[in-house]
């Protein structure tokens, strides 16, 4: 009997396709998958959040017994925030059931943000760099059109369903490079949603503030603020308009004066000063 | 930002020395091959029968390990399902190398078959991404001396 190893055609055991076709075919089918999953999951999820009454939000609040700030020796700072919170508050379309506590603390971050239950933190490093009660205003506005539009539930309830999904994909794709790279890209997916929700938050600041002061003067001021304080970056404006979770700074100030041309809202006028103690009264809470 | 840009050169540089060796590698197979095969490796149990022979285990492994950018295609054709195409042609490399080892020893031993050629492979964890061990064994027929 004769035996004989002839020599196999090349190609049998292997794929034809270019690698970097298939790896171009697989990865934009795997961002399209994620970002529709992300999105229609961000949306379900936070729409379904919306329905969470307010008051159970408050009462989640009350039961973690979280402590914002420091209430005890800030009085006067909190009332002042507060009271000009109440006056932009029945400036603005809202349900009933809806309220706002401001919270101060002297802490240096340069940072405001809204959470649930109504409560607005407000930091001195912060309120400290404000130039005038307007862009005060603005800041104050902006977060309290959050809470009005139920953002920080929605956020959080959008935000817990699609991490559930980004987990689960980045798991099916290994533990290697691939889940990770999922993982991160998903996370990417789900900032256009707080993209939107932060245009939408300055459109009905602004119009708060129209609607208190009678015209807009000032209220970009807060957005200049932010990009003086970030400083020059190095992440170009197409990529960090992308990776962002907040619309860019440059974008927010013509956004809003294109906002403001529309609504036929005067961009000049007199910009109210702080009060006179505002200095001191941030002093107090340290 | 310097996380992405050093995904990006992981990933080029896996896919460019990657195909770079596969290339030269699957080159090389080829040449080999056509000298190894006038000593045939069969996957019959039954020797040939014509005269006497020595016969003797011989054995050739391999252990291979993907690169970064064919571990990143394959985790993403673990979302899709399909032929994971970046690690057929590892394996098919991994294979082919280690039936040539044995061929080697086998030539070394002046066989003239190897017989009963059999397969095996095992996973090895390296890290995160593994290595894969493929062994050719089989028995090499070597003709004994003093029989015409």
């Amino acid at each position: 009997m004769d035996y004989e190893n002839r020599q196999a055609p090349e190609g049998i055991n292997t794929d034809a396709e270019h690698p970097l076709r298939l790896f171009l075919r697989l990865a934009f089918a795997a961002v399209a998958l994620l970002l529709i999953i992300v999105l229609v999951l961000q949306f379900s999820g936070g729409w379904l959040a919306k329905r969470i009454p307010f008051r159970t939000e408050q009462a989640i609040i009350e039961k973690m017994g979280i402590d914002f700030g420091d209430e005890a020796d800030s009085a006067e700072i909190l009332d002042y925030l507060n009271s000009l919170a109440q006056r932009l508050l029945t400036n603005m379309p809202r349900r009933e059931s809806l309220d706002v506590v401001v919270h101060y603390s002297s802490d240096e971050t340069f940072n405001a943000f809204a959470t649930i239950g109504g409560n607005l933190l407000f930091y001195r490093g912060l309120l400290e760099r404000i130039p005038h009660e307007n862009a005060l205003a603005m800041v104050l506005a902006h977060e309290i059109a959050h809470v009005l539009h139920r953002d920080p539930v929605a956020g959080l309830g959008g935000g817990v369903a699609s991490t559930v999904a980004i987990a689960v994909l980045s798991g099916n794709a290994g533990s290697g490079v691939a889940g990770k790279v999922i993982g991160r890209a998903g996370v990417l997916g789900g900032m256009e949603f707080t993209r939107r929700m932060e245009r939408e938050a300055d459109r009905a600041g602004l119009a708060a503030v129209a609607a208190v002061y009678g015209h807009v003067a000032g209220a970009e001021a807060l957005f200049q603020l932010v990009a003086d304080q970030r400083g020059e970056s190095k992440v170009p404006a197409w990529l960090a308009r992308f990776t962002s979770t907040h619309p860019l700074d440059a974008d927010r100030i013509r956004s809003i004066a294109r906002h403001a041309e529309e609504s036929g809202w005067s961009d000049e006028g007199v910009v109210t000063p702080l009060p006179a103690g505002f200095d001191e009264w941030l002093e107090s809470g340290s | 930002m310097y996380e992405a840009a050093f995904f990006l050169l992981l990933l080029l540089l896996g896919y460019g020395f990657g195909r770079l060796a596969e290339r030269r590698h699957f080159a090389r197979l080829v040449v080999r091959e056509r000298e190894m095969n006038t000593l045939p490796a069969i996957a019959s149990r039954y020797p040939p029968t014509d005269r006497a022979y020595a016969q003797h285990l011989v054995g050739g492994n391999v252990v291979v390990s993907s690169d970064y950018f064919k571990s990143f295609v394959a985790g993403l054709v673990n979302i899709f399902g399909g032929r994971v195409a970046p690690y057929e042609s590892l394996i098919d490399r991994a294979r082919r190398e280690a039936v040539l080892r044995m061929k080697d020893e086998a030539h070394g031993l002046q066989a003239t078959y190897v017989f009963n050629v059999k397969f095996e492979t095992t996973r090895i964890a390296v890290g995160r991404t593994g290595a894969m061990e493929v062994l050719a064994y089989g028995t090499a027929m070597i003709p004994s001396t003093g029989d015409s």
